[in-house]
């Protein structure tokens, strides 16, 4: 259970912009709820899209929870980076690399995390389609890279 | 004491605990432009412990059916699983077997 399976080797500038985000995620997700946010209902989408009655019941019993074991993921991705997702040292040395060293447990808390964060971001861009996507966008290059890491994260833990 | 009474069981009528109604309800999953191929045959293969070739082959029919029914039974369980899916940020919904 202790036994440390992944190690993810990132930059300490893309720490402290990850943190910066997954931190945001956090407050999303613990913030007032804002059932009529469009990236909130994304992350507890209609169990029953032909019956509204049904939906919003599954809603009322599991969103809350829900919600609620999001942002214990949030806060497992910050505390694993070493950060809180609030204060950002300008000291900090930006080229170092850090290695994080994550248990399985912890690792699934930073796929379920970077991927709701994608779900966001996709919702905030307007992300319809496979193919939608603005290179002159640089959210769409934090989408990606957010991807990216999460694909090292699967295949990573899919070697194991 | 009172004896026990024996039963008037028929043998040949077999109560299986097991053979609760059929699969009258199915989980769901939906495909969405976000949530990469690799991560969804993950999710397949560890939550509901489907060998790799099973997970990717669902994984393909999502992306290119646009969903495939990852479960089938009771709705409780049918509702589990799509909450499970929802926390891996996969849209998934419950619907009566269609059959």
């Amino acid at each position: 259970m202790n036994g440390r399976i992944v190690v993810l080797e990132i930059s300490s500038l893309e720490a402290l912009h990850l943190a910066g985000i997954v931190g945001q995620f956090r407050d999303l997700v613990t913030g007032a709820r804002h059932d009529d946010d469009p990236a909130v209902a994304r992350l507890v989408p209609d169990a029953y899209p032909d019956d509204e009655a049904a939906s919003r019941e599954f809603r009322r019993l599991t969103a809350n929870d829900m919600l609620a074991r999001r942002a214990d993921d949030a806060r497992t991705v910050l505390a694993t980076l070493g950060m809180d997702g609030t204060a950002v040292d300008p000291e900090s040395d930006a080229d170092a690399t850090i290695a994080v060293a994550l248990s399985e447990i912890e690792a699934q808390a930073w796929m379920r995390t970077l991927s709701a964060v994608r779900l966001v971001l996709a919702t905030r861009l307007g992300i319809h389609e496979d193919d939608d996507h603005d290179p002159d966008d640089p959210r769409f290059g934090v989408y990606d890279w957010i991807g990216y890491r999460l694909d090292g994260l699967v295949t990573a833990l899919d070697r194991g | 004491m009172a004896g026990l009474a024996t039963p008037d069981l028929d043998l040949d009528e077999v109560t299986r605990l097991d053979a609760v109604p059929p699969s009258a309800w199915q989980t769901v999953v939906w495909n969405d432009p976000v949530n990469l191929m690799s991560y969804v045959a993950h999710v397949f293969r560890t939550y509901f412990g489907f060998d790799r070739q099973k997970a990717h082959r669902l994984m393909l029919a999502v992306h290119h059916d646009g969903h495939a029914v990852v479960a089938r039974g009771p709705r409780e369980l049918m509702e589990t699983h799509a909450q499970a899916m929802h926390d891996f940020g996969l849209w998934a919904t419950v619907r009566k077997d269609p059959a």
